[in-house]
């Protein structure tokens, strides 16, 4: 078995279900966030202060963050591994896929150390 | 966004007054919408995992309903921004 070096679990099936995993994670937060918000509408500074201040809701949203740069790795590998290929861009492919996906990296990396800095570095 | 909010007061007030801006709202909108859109096809693709809906008849009722739902809530995120 040939196991890609670029795809996030190194193998098909991780990707799989850390994909519907980290899925279900962000459905469940959208929800939070938005009957938090709905019952909320005159929201206030010290409200969304406290519920951040909250252990519970910084390790949920963190969850949610790791599952986001988890779920966006998995389906834009798939994306660029169908459409970055030698047989559409020519012998480049492979280089620019490379470089698409350090790109990626990058941002998942910032994103990922700027969402902590935003759940803890709170006051 | 998030880091402005919970930053101090002034940069919460600052995130809410920028809502008023139309620019703003609609690129607001549009991004909530691509999310809204996302997660009910990812939801429904999550049900035809559990064999919920994979018949042919079942896939292309599956898919109408997902669609009346997206628009649905696009429009309720419309209603929300504005």
């Amino acid at each position: 078995m040939v196991t890609s070096v670029t795809s996030f679990g190194r193998s098909g099936l991780y990707d799989w279900l850390i994909q519907r995993v980290g899925g279900v994670v962000m459905a469940a937060y959208l929800i939070f966030i938005v009957g938090y918000l709905a019952s909320n509408p005159d929201l206030t500074y010290e409200q969304w202060q406290t519920l951040f201040g909250q252990l519970w809701v910084r390790v949920f949203s963190f969850l949610t963050l790791v599952s986001f740069i988890a779920h966006a790795w998995i389906g834009l590998w798939a994306v660029l591994t169908d459409y970055l290929t030698v047989r559409l861009m020519g012998d480049k492919a492979t280089v620019l896929r490379i470089i698409a996906q350090t790109v990626l990296g990058g941002v998942a990396v910032t994103y990922l150390i700027w969402g902590i800095e935003i759940i803890w570095g709170l006051k | 966004m998030l880091d402005s909010s919970l930053d101090s007061q002034e940069s919460f007030a600052a995130v809410r007054d920028a809502a008023n801006n139309p620019v703003w709202k609609f690129i607001l909108w549009a991004v909530l919408s691509a999310l809204a859109y996302h997660t009910i096809m990812g939801i429904r693709h999550l049900l035809m995992d559990c064999g919920i809906g994979e018949s042919l008849k079942g896939g292309k009722s599956g898919a109408t309903i997902a669609l009346i739902l997206a628009i649905i809530s696009i429009a309720l995120i419309g209603v929300w921004v504005w």
